[in-house]
C-alpha cells in the first residue's frame, strides 16, 4: 500500500506525517512522531494505554485508522507541560507504582473534570472503566482525582479573581 | 558504539518524593519515562517468532524459501549445535528442534526491517509438522502410558537450581518435594475427625502492561550485549553463556525499568532468540510481543491439590497430607522451585505434629508457567485455608477460634523443622476478623491466613560510591518494575549516608557496573539490598570513595524430607473478606476487604500502600473472574476482551493494616496479601453454605455449588 500524508494538529502543533492507509494512529505517533507516551496494550481499545485525547475526548489510538486523525486536534501527556493540575496530583498522591497507565489515566481524568469538575466517586470509577492498571493504583487515582478536582478548582478561582481584579 | 537513550534512574523517580518542591516532574506523569520496549539502536530489525499450532508435533521441515533477501530467519539448524537452557532444568531449546510441545513454542523466528515486515515474513514461513498425542492435565500426565515430553532432562548449573531437585522424567515429573514431619498414620489414627478435599486453581497471566521486550546485539569483539525487561539480569546471563559457550563476563545484560512484571520477565524469555538473530543479521535485532504472545510466554501454574486433615474434638490439628500437582507446562522454567514453595506453604502456618506433603512439579502440553506474584502460594492457601473452614464447620467452632487455637507463634517448630522467630500470624488474624465485623456476626464473611517463604538461600551485593560533586551512586542488580524498589534502596542509602535522596543515584542496572544479586523476586530485594547497604556505606565511610556490602542468607530444604530452613523469615498476611451472593444468578458481590500484613519495618509508606493494594486487587481477579481457558492446549482467551483484569469500577471497599513493630527487620510486602484473599473470600461464601472448590468464583460455579446443595439437602430428607 502507498503511504499517504496526514495532517493534524497535535499539541498544539500542526504536523504532517507518512502513514500506512491501514496503520492505527498509535503506531504513527510513535514511530514519525516519536512519543513514547502513548503505548500499547491490549491492541484492542480496552485497557486505554495509548489514550490520547482527540478534539479533548479521550480515544484509544490503538484502533484509530490514522487517516481518521487528518484535520483533527490530537494532544498527548507531552502536551500537558508536566505541571498541569492532573499530573501534580498525580505526584502529590503517588498514584502510579510502574507508570506504563499514568499518560493515559491523565488524560482520561482530564476530560472528565472539564466536563464534570466536581465528581462523586461512582462516576470517577464509571469514567476509569477503560483504562486499566495492573499494578492496581485504583484507590489512589481515584484520590488523585478528588485532589486534581480541588487543584482545578483553586485555578478557576483564580483565574476568576485575577480577571476581576483586571476589569475593577 | 552508539549507547541507546535511555532512562537515568534517578530521574525515574527523583521527583516523586513530596509534594512541595521538585525539581522536574516524575517522568512517570509526563510520559519521559524510556521502559525496555522503548531502547531503539541504529540499523536495528525487528524480530516476530513462528509458533507451532500443534499441541506436540515432530517439527519435519521449517522452509524458509519464500522469504524476501532482506529478511534474516532462524530456523531449528541454526540452533542446533547450541546449548540448553532452563534456570532449573535444562530442558529447552532456542527454537524447538526435534519437537514442539506445546501451541505457541517457537519453531523459527525472523528479523526484518519494521515491526510489519517481520509480522509478513513470519506468515511465509512454511512448516511440516507430524502430530503427536498430547496431556494438558497435571494428574494424567503421571499416569502410566501418557505421553512423555523430556525423556532425558539434566539439572541445571543455573544458580537459580539453588535446591535439590527430584525429578522424574518417566512420569513427566520434573520434581517431587516432600515434608516428611512426625508419623502421619499415627497422626490420622489419633485424630478424632478427618476432613478432606480436593481443589483446583486455573492457569492465570500477569498481564504486565508493557508486555516482553527486549534488543540484543554482537560487539565488534564478540561480546554480547542485551537490553531487556528483566527481574533476573544475572540469571539470564548464566543461560546465556551456556547457550552461546561464552564466559559470563563477554555478556553483558541491560536491565531498564518494565511497565510491570509480577514474575512474568525472569530468567530466558525471547533474549536468546534476539540474540541468535542479532548475530546472524550482524545488526541489532529487537522484540516486542503482541499481547496475544504473552499467554504463550508464561502464565500461573494451574495446581490441583488434595489435602486431608485431621483433628481433634476440640479443634487441636494432629495430622495433615497435601498433595500438590503443579503443572508447569511444556518447559520446567521455575516451577520446581514453585512446587517446592506451594509445598511448603500448604501445611499452613500451623502447629501440627504429623505432616506429609509431596509436590509434584509436572510437564504438560501447556505454554509453560513459572513465576507469578504469590509463588504457588496462591494455590496453597486456597486449599489450606478452605480445608480450614471445612474443619470448622465439622467441629462447630469459629473459623477465627479455630485458626487462633493452632496458630504458630514465636518459639514454635514448622513442619520443616525450623524454629519461627517474628510471626504475627494471630495478630494479623485478629486484625482483620475486627476490621471486618466478625464479633457482630459471621454470616457472608470469612478469613485466610497466610505464610510465604522468601527466596533462601540467596545472595544480594550492592556498591555505594562517592561522586566529586558530593552526591552517590548506588551500583545495584534490583530491577524495577513499579514495585519502587529504586527509591526505597535510594532512601535507604539516604538514610546511612546522612544526605537527602535527591543526593543518592541509581543507574539502571548493568551487568557490566553491578554486583551480583540472586534476582529480583519473592519480595526480597529491600530487606536483602538493606541489609548489604549497611556495610556498603560503613566501608564508603572508612574508605572514601567506594563501599562494598553482600548479605548472604543461607538455608534450604532436604527435598527428600523437607527439612532444614524453608525461608530465614516469613512473609505473614491475612484476609477477611464480606460478601453478598445473588442466590438467583450466581453472582457473588464483595463488599468489603482487609488485609493485615506483617510489615516489620515500612520504608517508604506510599510504594508499600501501593503494593498492599495492587496484591490485594490482583488477588481480587483470581478470586472472581480470572482463568486462562483452553481447548485442547489452545489458549481461547488469549486478549483483555475475553480474558478480564480488575478496573476501577470492580473493586469493593479495600482497607488494610500493615502491622510494625519497632526495631524489626523489614519484611517484603510485594505479593503477601495477594495469596489470603481468595481464599477468605471462599470462605466467606462457605459461610452461606455454598462450598465451590475450584476458582476463580464465576456465577457458574458458584449456581453449581448450590445446586449441589440442594441436591444434597433435599435427598438428606
Amino acid at each position: 500500500m502507498a503511504a499517504m500524508e496526514i495532517h493534524f494538529t497535535l499539541n498544539g502543533q500542526p504536523v504532517a506525517v507518512q502513514a500506512e492507509p491501514d496503520e492505527m494512529l498509535l503506531e504513527v505517533l510513535r514511530r514519525e512522531l516519536g512519543l513514547r507516551s502513548v503505548r500499547e496494550t491490549c491492541g484492542l481499545g480496552i485497557c486505554g494505554a495509548c489514550t490520547a485525547l482527540l478534539n479533548g475526548q479521550p480515544i484509544s489510538t490503538c484502533i484509530l485508522l490514522a487517516p481518521l486523525a487528518e484535520g483533527c486536534d490530537i494532544t498527548t501527556v507531552e502536551g500537558l507541560g508536566g505541571r498541569h493540575p492532573v499530573q501534580r496530583a498525580f505526584e502529590e498522591v503517588q498514584a502510579f507504582q510502574c507508570g506504563y497507565c499514568t499518560p493515559g489515566m491523565i488524560l482520561t481524568i482530564k476530560a472528565l473534570l472539564e466536563e464534570q469538575p466536581e465528581p462523586d466517586e461512582e462516576t470517577i470509577r464509571r469514567a476509569l472503566g477503560g483504562n486499566l492498571c495492573r499494578c492496581g493504583c485504583y484507590l489512589k487515582i481515584i484520590q488523585a482525582t478528588q485532589r486534581a478536582a480541588v487543584l482545578l478548582a483553586e485555578e478557576r478561582r483564580r483565574q476568576v479573581e485575577r480577571s476581576a481584579a483586571s476589569t475593577s | 558504539m552508539p549507547e541507546p537513550e535511555m532512562p537515568a534512574a534517578n530521574s525515574a523517580d527523583a521527583a516523586s518524593l513530596s509534594n512541595a518542591h521538585y525539581p522536574e516532574p516524575d517522568p512517570r506523569v509526563t510520559g519521559a519515562i524510556r521502559y525496555a520496549q522503548d531502547v531503539e539502536l541504529p540499523d536495528m530489525l525487528y524480530a516476530c517468532v513462528v509458533r507451532s499450532p500443534y499441541p506436540h508435533a515432530r517439527v519435519l521441515r521449517v522452509d524458509t524459501s519464500a522469504l524476501p533477501a532482506d529478511v534474516v530467519a532462524l530456523t531449528p539448524d541454526d540452533v542446533r549445535s547450541l546449548g540448553l537452557y532452563g534456570c532449573q532444568i535444562k530442558d529447552q531449546q532456542v527454537v524447538a528442534i526435534e519437537r514442539a510441545l506445546y501451541i505457541g513454542d517457537p519453531v523459527a523466528a525472523v528479523a526484518a526491517a519494521s515491526p510489519r515486515a517481520a509480522r509478513e515474513a513470519a506468515e511465509l514461513i512454511e512448516v511440516d509438522y507430524e502430530e503427536l498425542p498430547a496431556v494438558f492435565d497435571a494428574v494424567e500426565a503421571m499416569q502410566p502410558g501418557a505421553p512423555l515430553l523430556h525423556p532425558d532432562l539434566a539439572i541445571s548449573d543455573n544458580d537459580a537450581a539453588y535446591f535439590g531437585m527430584r525429578p522424574e522424567p518417566e512420569r513427566n515429573v520434573c520434581h517431587h518435594f516432600r515434608i516428611r514431619h512426625g508419623d502421619i498414620e499415627r497422626g490420622f489414627a489419633e485424630a478424632e475427625v478427618i476432613v478432606e478435599e480436593t481443589y483446583h486453581t486455573p492457569s492465570a497471566q500477569h498481564v504486565p502492561m508493557e508486555p516482553h521486550a527486549c534488543l540484543a546485539r554482537w560487539t565488534p569483539d564478540g561480546r554480547l550485549e542485551v537490553w531487556t525487561g528483566t527481574q533476573t539480569p544475572f540469571n539470564l546471563r548464566m543461560d546465556l553463556a551456556g547457550i552461546f559457550g561464552l564466559p559470563q563476563e563477554r555478556i553483558r545484560i541491560i536491565a531498564p525499568p518494565m511497565g510491570g512484571a509480577f514474575g512474568s520477565k525472569t530468567f530466558v524469555r525471547y533474549e536468546a532468540i534476539v540474540a541468535c538473530l542479532a548475530r546472524k543479521a550482524g545488526r541489532p535485532v529487537k522484540l516486542v510481543l503482541r499481547r496475544d504472545e504473552e499467554w504463550l510466554t508464561l502464565n500461573r501454574h494451574p495446581a490441583t491439590i488434595h489435602v486431608k486433615l485431621g483433628a481433634r474434638r476440640d479443634g487441636t490439628l494432629v495430622a495433615k497430607q497435601v498433595t500438590c500437582w503443579a503443572n508447569t507446562g511444556a518447559y520446567a522454567d521455575c516451577g520446581p522451585g514453585v512446587a517446592q514453595k506451594m509445598g511448603f506453604a500448604s501445611p499452613g502456618p500451623y502447629r501440627i505434629p504429623h505432616v506429609w506433603v509431596d509436590s509434584y512439579c509436572v510437564y504438560t502440553n501447556l505454554p509453560s508457567n513459572g513465576a507469578f506474584r504469590g509463588y504457588g502460594a496462591t494455590q496453597a492457601v486456597w486449599a489450606s485455608e478452605r480445608t480450614m473452614d471445612l474443619l470448622a464447620e465439622r467441629l462447630g467452632l469459629d473459623p477465627l477460634e479455630l485458626r487462633l487455637k493452632n496458630v504458630l507463634v514465636d518459639g514454635d517448630r514448622y513442619c520443616t523443622g525450623e524454629i519461627m522467630h517474628d510471626v504475627h500470624f494471630a495478630d494479623c488474624l485478629k486484625a482483620v476478623a475486627e476490621r471486618i465485623g466478625w464479633q457482630h456476626g459471621r454470616r457472608g464473611k470469612g478469613l485466610a491466613v497466610l505464610l510465604k517463604g522468601m527466596q533462601t538461600p540467596s545472595r544480594a551485593s550492592i556498591v555505594v560510591e562517592a561522586n566529586e560533586d558530593g552526591s552517590y551512586t548506588v551500583h545495584c542488580a534490583t530491577a524495577e518494575m513499579g514495585q519502587g524498589a529504586w527509591r526505597a534502596i535510594r532512601m535507604l542509602a539516604a538514610e546511612q549516608l546522612g544526605v537527602p535522596v535527591e543526593r543518592v543515584h541509581f543507574p539502571v542496572p548493568d551487568t557490566d557496573i553491578v554486583p551480583y544479586d540472586t534476582r529480583t523476586t519473592s519480595s526480597r530485594s529491600t530487606y536483602m539490598m538493606g541489609r548489604a547497604l549497611v556495610e556498603a556505606v560503613r566501608q564508603l565511610k572508612e574508605h572514601g570513595e567506594l563501599g562494598y556490602g553482600e548479605c548472604i542468607n543461607e538455608g534450604g530444604l532436604d527435598p527428600d524430607t523437607g527439612q532444614g530452613i524453608a525461608s530465614t523469615h516469613w512473609h505473614q498476611g491475612a484476609a477477611a473478606a464480606e460478601v453478598r451472593l445473588d442466590e438467583e444468578t450466581g453472582k457473588l458481590e464483595v463488599l468489603h476487604l482487609h488485609t493485615a500484613i506483617y510489615a516489620g519495618r515500612v520504608v517508604n509508606p506510599p510504594a508499600a500502600q501501593l503494593q498492599n493494594e495492587g496484591s490485594m486487587i490482583m488477588g481480587l481477579g483470581s478470586a472472581l473472574f480470572e482463568e486462562i481457558t483452553f481447548a485442547d492446549g489452545q489458549v481461547t482467551n488469549a486478549n483483555l476482551s475475553d480474558y478480564n483484569i480488575p478496573a476501577a469500577d470492580d473493586l469493593p471497599r479495600i482497607t488494610y493494616d500493615l502491622i510494625e513493630r519497632p526495631g524489626a527487620e523489614i519484611h517484603g510486602l510485594g505479593e503477601t496479601a495477594l495469596p489470603p484473599v481468595p481464599a477468605a473470600i471462599g470462605n466467606a461464601l462457605f459461610s452461606l453454605g455454598i462450598h465451590v472448590r475450584d476458582l476463580p468464583l464465576t456465577p457458574e460455579r458458584v449456581l453449581e455449588a448450590s445446586e449441589r446443595r440442594s441436591a444434597s439437602s433435599a435427598a438428606a430428607v
